[in-house]
Order: C-alpha cells, then structure tokens, then sequence
C-alpha cells in the first residue's frame, strides 16, 4: 500500500511538474479512446436497430388474383395455428394500390393509367420475438408458400444478415485502426515518462543504492502512465458525449422516424467503464515501458567468476 | 567488516580496474583509501555497493558474499549502507527535509518514524533549522552535510564516501571529515575514498594506497 501511495503522489507531483508534456499523452490517448468509443458508439446502436427489426420479424403472403375465399381462409389457418405469429392482417388489392398511392406520392401518377390493379392482395403477418432465431420461421414461410392460392411469400432476411456483416466489417476495421492509435498513444506517453525519468535521474540512483524495491522505484512512472490514460481516455468520452448530444439535437427526430421510434442512446456504463480502464492500461502500459530498465542498472546479475 | 581477497575486476580486452586486491576492514574501523585517478578506488566503491559485480576473487562485507546477492538480497544488503557523493545528489525540487525522509520512505518505513529520524540526523548535522529550505539554498559544505545526514538516516552498519570533499574547500573538507569521525565514533565503519592527501593526513587514519588497480601501500 505505502508503494502505491508513494506511486501515486509522485505521479501527481510528476504530471504537475510537465504539464505540457502530459497534455500531448492525454492528447494521444483521448484520440485513440475518441476512434473506439465513436465506433463502438455507431454500432452498438446499429446492433440495438438490427435487434430491434430481428424480434419485430414480419413476412408477406402474396396471394394469387383467382385465389378463393377458402383458399385465403386455409392460409390464415396455418398462419393461426403455427403458435408464432403474434398478429396478421389483410391487404385488399385496393388497400395495396392506395397504400402504395400515400407512400410513393411522386408515382402515384403511374397508377392513373392502368386498366387494371396490378396490386396483390396479401396477408402481413408479424412473428413473435424468437421465432425466426430456433427456424420456426423459415418452415412456416416454406409451408404457407407451398399452399394453393398463393403466389408468393415476402421473407427477406438477406439484407439484415449483409447488414450485420457489413457492421462487424466495419467494426473490425476501426478496431484495428483504435489499436495502432492506442500503439501510437502508448508510445507517446513511454516518450513524455521517459522524459520525467531522465529528470529523476539522480533520485533514482539514491533509490537503487539505498535498496529500494523495484515497486517504489518504477510505480511513479507506471502510475503516470495510467493518470494519463484515465484522464485522456475520461476526455475522450466528455467529448464523445457532447457530440453525441449535438448530433442527437440535429437528427434525434429522423433518426427515430426512421427506426420505427428507436431513440439514439449513448454508449452504456460498462462500455465507458471499460474504455477508460483501456486508457488506464494503454498509459500503464507506455510508462512500464518507459521505465523497464531502471531499477536494473545498479542490480546487477551475478557473475560466473569468482 | 569488509573482507576483500585476491578480488579482480577486469573489463573487455584484458584492462583490469582492480587486480588481486586483498584488504580487511574490521567493524567501526575508519580507512580511507587513496591512490591517483584511475588507481581503483572507485571500482572498489562500486563494488562494494554492487553496482558491479567482480571477475575474480570474494568480497565479504557485513556477512554478505557480495559475489552471490540476489537481486533480492542486494536490496536488504543496500539498505545496511550509507553513501556519500562528491556531487551530493540532492533532489532540487524537494526540501532539505523531504532529501532526507525520501530514504527511509522509499523502503517502506512508516511517515511519522521516517520524519523522526531524518530530524535526528538534521540536527546532529546542525541544519535542521534549515529544513524547510531547498538545496540551492545551502552552501557546498551544508549540502555535504545534508548528504551525510542521509546516508546516516537508516542507521547504515557502513558509510561509503567517494571524494567527499572533492568540491569543497580545505576549512570545509575538514569541516566534513570531522563530521564522518564522529560518525565513525559511534560505532559506524567509515571507508573514504580521497585523493587529497594532505587531508589524509590532518585526519590521521588507516589508508590504503591503490595505484593501477592494486595496494602499493598500507598505512
């Protein structure tokens, strides 16, 4: 205890003594944090969407024109009696054509000239959460599709699974790109306590000469590293936070007109908790670096001769 | 106290800094060891803190087989010796009071015995009216004082001194000398390395004379 004491109010003695050399630590390391926490910020709400449309799973059932009231009836009893479809509803051809009319205004003009509805009738039918995750999904989809009277069946799941590729994809790539700024900011910081070392030169030859244990001799620079780390890496998500808030401000309405009334939300405790423990490790990290070597000039090994 | 036997430290191409040296120095006994530059004295200094190790031979200091430490045991062996630095080494940026406690904190003894204890040994220096001063405020000689005072702060079995009036004038040189005698005659095993001969002689003890790395004289 009285090591990390010691550690830690020489670190603070050392971060006071050269601020401006810290500042370019906290700097490098609230950059490294500001490129992750962005990234992790962007797709975890990009996960939270694609959860959101995953357990709100819905499919269309296109029927023929020349499909048969019982036709439709026998449809919607294997739809009620497969224990997963949470609601369904029917689509008339004309409800298709007037619907399509109010969300597609500016082609609205296209339909004026058609002789006939070109418009299917459908049924909707939204699944209960889970049910697509154990393939229960897929075999309704497949038995239903196989049923007289209907002409096909809407269950596009491809474009979430390229969604979700594209997302770990993307979050691979500023991973790798977090973790050479985190090299960089680790460097950095190895660079400013090696600074602070040269400085204590002397100090610590009085400290390995009158026996001092290793801890009390490299903890300060250890220590400065991690104060630095927490407090770029504390910065970092200040300023994330307050882009997030502006960004919110500007888009927060589109945003949730979008996804069906999603809000954006901020990164969640234990990430924060974790990206400023990455910082504190990244800091530690460049300042165990900086000060591998002291402690072992004046403790040499023994040697062969006699 | 300190117990050298046909003890070598020789570097690359065949230089050696010391060769074949055999010496005693019994407990509470005050040795200065003399002899030009490059004669060894510092070598030997080093050696005896372990910042080197020797070639050759056996180094037995306190009970300690100085050829065979651990990392470990250098440690606890470190803790039993003072030192003194021509140059003093103070730490600018700390008070004379905080030079001193700075040893006995960075092994680990409590902050009320360490204050204790680094006030003893401010006032047997006669400067602990200066200890809320920093060391660019101090004199050479008060400086050196402050030096001895904490290679004195752990109660060292053994004081190391390498040219420690080396920057100072002869009044003060001697002024420090007397400091390390009264040192020396409380029990504590003194060893000066000096080339100052004629303060070798004001002071009257046992030297042993290293030219080219081995004793050309005892006296």
């Amino acid at each position: 205890m009285r090591a990390i004491d010691y550690a830690l109010r020489q670190a603070c003695v050392s971060l006071k003594r050269s601020a401006g050399a810290s500042t370019l630590s906290v700097v490098a390391i609230a950059l490294a944090v500001i490129v992750l926490g962005a990234l992790l910020l962007v797709t975890w709400n990009a996960e939270r969407v694609v959860a959101e449309w995953t357990s709100a799973a819905e499919f269309s059932v296109f029927l023929r024109d020349d499909a048969s009231s019982e036709q439709r009836g026998a449809i919607e009893t294997a739809l009620d009696q497969s224990g997963i479809v949470a609601g369904r509803e029917y689509v008339s051809k004309a409800q298709a054509l007037v619907r399509f009319q109010r969300e597609f205004a500016e082609l609205a003009s296209l339909t004026a000239g058609f002789d006939d509805n070109p418009f299917p009738a459908s049924v909707e039918v939204r699944l209960r959460a889970g049910s697509e995750n154990d393939g229960r999904a897929d075999t309704l989809v497949r038995r239903v599709a196989s049923l007289p009277g209907v002409a096909d069946v809407r269950y596009d799941r491809e474009w979430l699974a390229t969604f979700g590729t594209g997302l770990r994809t993307v979050r691979g790539a500023g991973l790798v790109l977090a973790a050479v700024m985190a090299l960089a900011a680790a460097v950095t910081v190895a660079a400013v306590v090696r600074i602070g070392l040269y400085a204590r030169r002397d100090e610590i030859e009085i400290m390995e000469l009158v026996g001092a244990p290793l801890a009390f001799i490299r903890g300060p620079f250890v220590a400065e590293g991690l104060l630095q780390g927490g407090a770029g890496a504390l910065l970092a998500l200040v300023l994330l936070w307050i882009g997030f808030a502006v960004a919110r401000g500007w888009w927060g309405s589109e945003v949730a007109a979008v996804l069906n009334g999603l809000s954006m939300a901020f990164l969640p405790v234990r990430l924060c908790v974790v990206l400023v423990g990455g910082g504190m490790a990244v800091g530690a990290a460049g300042g165990l670096a900086a000060a591998r070597h002291v402690g072992r000039g004046a403790l040499t090994e023994p040697s062969g001769g006699r | 106290m300190i117990e050298a036997h046909q003890l070598s430290k020789a570097y690359s191409r065949g230089l050696y800094a010391l060769r074949d040296l055999t010496l005693s120095v019994s407990k509470g006994e005050f040795v200065f060891l003399t002899g030009p530059s490059g004669a060894g004295k510092s070598t030997f200094l080093r050696l005896l803190l372990v910042q080197e190790r020797a070639t050759d031979g056996s180094l037995i200091v306190n009970g300690h087989d100085l050829m065979t430490l651990s990392r470990r045991e250098i440690q606890e062996y470190r803790r039993g010796i003072g030192f003194v630095f021509q140059d003093f080494k103070l730490i600018p940026t700390r008070t004379i009071l905080e030079n001193i406690t700075f040893v006995p904190e960075v092994i680990g003894v409590p902050p009320a015995q360490q204050r204790r204890r680094a006030f003893q040994v401010l006032k047997w220096v006669g400067l602990q009216h200066r200890m809320n001063g920093y060391p660019k405020d101090l004199s050479g000689g008060e400086q050196q004082r402050i030096s001895i005072a904490r290679a004195l702060v752990n109660d060292p079995v053994l004081v190391l001194a390498d040219e420690p009036t080396g920057n100072l004038d002869p009044d003060l040189s001697l002024e420090i000398m007397n400091l390390l005698r009264e040192v020396n005659a409380g029990g504590t095993t003194v060893l000066v390395a000096t080339h100052d001969r004629e303060l070798i002689r004001l002071v009257g003890r046992r030297t042993i004379t290293l030219d080219q790395g081995r004793i050309v004289e005892v006296g």
